[in-house]
């Protein structure tokens, strides 16, 4: 027997011809990516400046177009608006205005947007995350169990419950859950003004408020999740290694957690953040329903004037923010999958 | 030479259709398909248009379901069954149409970026990426409310946003079948750009197209719902989102009127997931990568 | 240790798979026994059933299957044990090398963790314990058995290469000290000197501990040079069995003599000019008084930017010239840059820099020019199921290359090309085959299909990649007769790439070898294989199976 007993060889025992050539360097692959996120993010504030300052014409006419006004108050809001200056000159205005954090002043609130948003940005943050949070966890879950058990009855009844919510507008589930639960959970607002002080009872009496639109948002978002998990594990389930697995003798369990688990979560995961802009439509519609404090409700009250300069901020800090997140998604993606770092 | 070609042809559609057929999901959603665009188009002849008139409307306001309005009344005294039905027409037609346009787009764009590689493909593929990961809606908010009212604007709105899934799925496929050696072997007889794409390329996307398209229609529903429910739809339209606009801008949900909110949400429901049905089924009939799976 | 029973004993195997509320027969009636320290080669074409045998003895086979006869693992039935019992068995008493390691193992997994995988879940067969130290020793010692660093435990699977990979699942089969290894193809991606280390591996350890090794391939040369014993499996049953020099030598069944044939010897003056067909050649027709050079590269290369932005000569400045009338073998590994060349050829890649003609003209690089340049060069593919698509009926696929140069505009003209292009491809009678889908018919035919559809453009020369690499064995010389009969009758001039030397040696009358870019040595057949004088060309020779060297002397 001649095991393990020369180990003189080094490294160079293999004559194989045909390494494999490493993939991109990790900087130039960040660099690479961040570049792009950061020529998306200028295309996204070139796209908010030209939607609301070139269609049709005149934002003020649309601005103003449902009630009567003087020409007086047109040229002053021209001027407040900065739009009788050339466009070219107002891009540069609102180019430099958007780096000092400078999103324009509100019209109908008279306000600065950016503090606006500011103020709002929290409590959407708390509704998408924990929505997300519990959609992830419920969505994979359900899916890794309705693909390995295809065609099953649960696999049958949890993706007809998914594609029925799949179909759902949800602000008309947010309706109907406030009709269903009429007065069990609150219907507006994230804060009621007699919750107690300390902050156990502030906690509990904002977790009381987000139930319904968490769980409107939570329903239809899980369910593209599922079924993405659903069908990611599906492809994977033809694959030789699984074989290799179970020749092996793992058990059927182990051969699903160890392998094809890891293999189908990959693409999901990354999906789970491209689909972050699907969320960020969602929260518009159901915090509306709901008149949660956060971005959508803002977006909502910036469409009843309309107030172009608020609608305008919404948009770049949303669209922004999806652009961000999908950046991570990237990076994310290369961390977790070894077979994107070579190619 | 043409009758067996047609032969075979016919062949291949009920071979289609057989396997569609098996899929009983696709069967049903096909059904309701059929009976919904069946009504929406006979709306003016079954019905009396007169009863949508806020003036003329007999009804006295929010009244529950009763024998002479089966689905109750809204705000404005007219019958929410007769409004349910004229809805479904809007709601179709943008539906139909902002597909159209987005499908168009989005194969245009897929086509191109795939087969035309170099910069423009390059750019293609940016331009789509961007598009894809904005919040469409988001988008979508922004064009309706910077251009005027009605449903063209919708229509353009819900199209011009939703083509980017379009786009990279027909990339996608475009590609896998440029991979194949008989695109190269085409290329050595000496066929040119319009020779693949024609006889090849896109005999081979266009089924999948076509599921794609039928997913598509549903979305662009709800997207319009979504819409007209943040009130940017056409005034003077009655759709199945603005009926919901309505009804919690005039407080019938805090008044508990159940019978004003349920047909609308529940007919976006059934057609969109007749549509999603359909495509399911019909992409599994026509996507050979899915059909081989057991 | 009293061996009672053999490693391995099937009786009156039968496996059928339910389609369609039919049953298939998969396997029929198939008897073996596999003694320790002892080697089994099952030979036969795809679809023959071989690999349904190799799966069944660990009971891997999809629920669909139907298992009738008795598998017995040291005397143990497969079918009658439990499921605890059965995974207990599984690696531990028999491990499989799957075929085309590239998805067999799990590519998001380090392939250290993987070989481990199997020590933790049997770790009371091996003398190690199962404490992390102790399998780690492990497969490092495995990894070093295969002659891999132990640096490549913590390599991912995608950053190995084919014949690193096929060595991991070498070391991965080992890893539970089984009594016996099924390998199935083990070597068939793999190009023919990683294809003999891993034999030899394959070999050296079956020798040192008394495993007992059933292989599985297509390859008969690779059988005869490897096992004692060879089985030869056609349409589910075996067809004839005994040991190898016999069954090469000798072979009974005319299935065993058609994938012998289809393996021919280098050096054997019997297979020289002339491929297993069953049709008759014609005879070599006088040559032409002073040979013209039809196809021409001068100087020609072509160079690749990897990802890193790195430039990497894929065609590094080759000259080549194909005459009238011959044919030229273009030999080389994957990687050597043949495919390249062939694409550069035909217009399909640009040159760096160098020159291609026809006929002493430059290849023009685009507009009409190109496309009538097509006309005389074209294309053969390899694999013909993939060249042809599936939608388009053999006459749409034949009149495709008449239809973009517009020859007869006349229906009727284009369709006697197309009956004429296919007649000359041998398919006949042509109007049988003009209706059908490329699905309905054979790999051979699809092949026939695809040369049609070349020779409809009436070319001069026909550029070949591997045009037999993916068809089976016994359709291979009819392939082969066929391209030769084209340049014996129509004088068509062909350049065969291939990885085969064999094939050279059965219907080439120049061979160019080719190694990392460069043509390393240009010349007839007879002084290239026979004498060959670089040091590459050497080792290709000496990396194919002896078997067939072996059975073509008498008396062995």
């Amino acid at each position: 027997m001649t095991t393990s007993t020369t180990s003189t060889t080094g490294t160079n025992t293999v004559a194989d011809l045909d390494e494999r050539r490493s993939g991109t360097s990790t900087p130039r692959f960040l660099l690479g990516k961040i570049g792009g996120a950061l020529a998306s993010l200028v295309l996204v504030v070139v796209l908010g400046f030209l939607l609301f300052r070139m269609i049709p014409g005149d934002p003020v006419a649309t601005m103003t177009r449902d009630r009567p006004t003087s020409p007086q108050q047109l040229a002053d809001l021209r001027e407040r608006l900065g739009i009788d200056k050339p466009l070219w000159q107002q891009f540069v205005d609102y180019f430099g205005g958007l780096l000092r954090g400078d999103l324009g002043e509100s019209y109908s609130f008279s306000r600065p947007v950016a503090t606006m948003i500011g103020e709002r940005l929290w409590p959407t943050i708390l509704l998408v995350g924990t929505a997300t949070v519990l959609a992830v966890i419920l969505g994979l879950w359900l899916g890794v169990r309705a693909a390995w058990r295809r065609n099953s009855t649960f696999d049958r009844v949890q993706t007809g419950i998914a594609l029925t919510l799949w179909s759902v507008p949800q602000f008309w589930l947010g309706l109907i859950l406030l009709i269903a639960t009429q007065g069990l959970f609150p219907s507006r607002g994230m804060r009621s003004p007699d919750a107690p002080e300390h902050f156990f009872g502030q906690a509990l009496d904002i977790a009381w408020h987000l139930t319904l639109p968490c769980l409107t948002l939570l329903a239809v978002i899980y369910a593209q999740y599922m079924l993405v998990m659903r069908s990611s594990l599906l492809e994977e389930m033809g694959a030789e290694y699984l074989t290799t697995a179970r020749a092996k003798g793992l058990r059927d369990d182990l051969v699903r957690r160890r392998h094809a688990v890891p293999n189908a979560l990959l693409p999901t995961v990354t999906l789970v953040f491209l689909q972050f802009g699907m969320v960020v439509s969602g929260t518009v519609t159901v915090e509306a329903v709901f008149s949660w404090p956060g971005l959508g409700q803002l977006t909502y009250q910036a469409l009843r004037g309309p107030d172009l300069p608020l609608l305008q901020g919404v948009f770049i800090v949303l669209a922004g923010s999806v652009i961000l997140m999908n950046l991570l998604a990237e990076v994310l993606y290369r961390v977790l999958d070894p077979r994107v770092r070579a190619t | 030479m043409t009758s067996p070609v047609w032969q075979r042809r016919r062949a291949a559609a009920a071979t289609l259709w057989q396997e569609f057929s098996r899929n009983k999901g696709g069967l049903i959603g096909l059904g309701f398909l059929v009976v919904v665009v069946v009504l929406a188009a006979l709306a003016p002849v079954i019905t009396d248009e007169s009863g949508l008139d806020v003036i003329t409307a007999t009804g006295t306001p929010l009244q529950p379901p009763s024998w002479e309005y089966l689905l109750g009344t809204d705000v404005d005294g007219r019958s929410v069954l007769l409004l349910t039905f004229w809805g479904a027409r809007v709601s179709l037609l943008v539906g139909f149409a902002a597909t159209v346009l987005s499908v168009f787009i989005g194969t245009l764009v897929g086509i191109t970026a795939a087969h035309f590689g170099g910069w423009l493909s390059a750019v293609l593929l940016r331009f789509t990426d961007f598009f894809l990961v904005l919040p469409s809606l988001v988008l979508a908010i922004a064009l309706s409310s910077v251009l005027p009212k009605g449903i063209a604007t919708i229509i353009l709105a819900v199209g011009v946003t939703s083509w980017p899934a379009t786009a990279r799925l027909v990339r996608a496929q475009t590609l896998t079948i440029e991979s194949r050696p008989y695109i190269e072997r085409a290329k050595a007889l000496g066929g040119g750009h319009a020779h693949i794409v024609g006889k090849h390329v896109l005999p081979a996307v266009l089924p999948l197209v076509l599921a794609n398209t039928t997913l598509v229609v549903g979305s662009s529903i709800i997207a319009e719902s979504t819409l007209s429910f943040l009130g940017l739809g056409d005034p003077t339209a009655v759709s199945w989102g603005s009926m919901l606009q309505t009804a919690l801008g005039s407080g019938s949900v805090t008044a508990g009127a159940w019978w004003y909110l349920l047909p609308p949400g529940l007919a976006i429901v059934v057609i969109v997931l007749s549509f999603t049905l359909v495509g399911r089924a019909l992409e599994t009939v026509l996507n050979p990568r899915l059909k081989g799976d057991r | 240790m009293t061996v009672t029973s053999p490693l391995l004993e099937l009786r009156d195997l039968g496996v059928s798979y339910r389609t369609g509320g039919q049953d298939v027969a998969a396997v029929k009636g198939v008897s073996l026994t596999l003694g320790a320290g002892e080697t089994l080669g099952i030979a036969g074409e795809s679809g023959s059933g071989k690999s349904t045998v190799a799966m069944s003895v660990l009971r891997l086979l999809p629920r669909s299957a139907k298992i009738t006869g008795e598998i017995l693992l040291a005397g143990e039935d497969v079918g009658g044990m439990r499921w605890g019992r059965l995974r207990a068995v599984r690696w531990s008493a028999a491990s499989i090398v799957f075929q085309g390691a590239m998805h067999a193992l799990n590519p998001v997994r380090k392939v250290g963790e993987q070989i481990a995988e199997p020590i933790r879940l049997h770790g009371e067969t091996g003398t190690a314990g199962t404490g992390a130290p102790d399998v780690r020793a492990r497969v490092e010692d495995l990894l070093k058995q295969v002659d891999l660093p132990v640096g490549k435990a913590s390599a991912y699977p995608h950053e190995l290469s084919g014949g690193q990979k096929q060595r991991v699942m070498i070391a991965m089969a080992l890893a539970c000290r089984p009594d016996l290894i099924i390998a199935d193809e083990p070597t068939t991606a793999l190009d023919v000197i990683v294809q003999a280390q891993v034999l030899d591996l394959l070999g050296d350890l079956v020798a040192e501990r008394d495993i007992g090794l059933m292989l599985i391939t297509h390859d008969l040369s690779v059988l005869a040079s490897a096992c004692r014993r060879i089985a030869v499996m056609y349409q589910g049953e075996i067809v004839e069995e005994g040991p190898s020099a016999t069954v090469m030598g000798t072979p009974r069944h005319a299935h065993t003599k058609a994938l012998a044939a289809a393996f021919p010897t280098v050096g054997d003056p019997r297979s020289r000019f002339a491929p297993a067909t069953a049709a008759p050649l014609p005879p070599e027709p006088d040559p032409p008084a002073e040979p013209s050079a039809l196809l021409s590269a001068r100087d020609l290369r072509v160079v690749f930017r990897d990802r890193g932005g790195a430039k990497v000569p894929a065609v590094d400045g080759v000259g080549l010239d194909v005459f009238e009338n011959e044919i030229v073998a273009l030999v080389g590994q994957s990687g050597s840059g043949k495919t390249t060349l062939a694409r550069t050829l035909l217009g399909l890649q640009r040159p760096t820099s160098g020159t291609v003609s026809y006929q002493g003209e430059a290849m023009p690089t685009g507009g009409a020019g190109l496309r009538a340049y097509r006309r005389r060069v074209q294309l053969v593919l390899q694999d013909p199921t993939s060249a042809l698509n599936p939608r388009h009926t053999v006459y749409e696929a034949v009149a495709e290359g008449p239809r973009i140069h517009r020859l007869g505009g006349v229906q009727g003209d284009e369709h006697s090309i197309v009956v004429a292009a296919l007649e000359a491809a041998e398919l006949r009678p042509a109007e049988t085959y003009l209706s059908r889908l490329p699905h309905e018919l054979s790999g051979g035919q699809r092949q026939r299909v695809v040369i049609a559809g070349a020779l409809a453009l009436n070319p001069s020369v026909l550029v070949a990649d591997e045009p037999v690499a993916s068809l089976d064995a016994s359709v291979r010389g009819e392939i082969l007769g066929l391209l030769l009969r084209l340049r014996r009758e129509l004088g068509l001039a062909g350049l065969v790439i291939t990885h085969d030397l064999g094939l050279a040696w059965n219907i080439a009358d120049r061979v160019a070898v080719m190694y990392r870019g460069k043509l390393v040595e240009v010349g007839t057949v007879e002084q290239v294989l026979l004498e060959p004088r670089h040091e590459y060309t050497k080792s290709l020779l000496a990396a194919l199976p002896m078997g067939t060297a072996r059975a073509a002397e008498p008396g062995v």
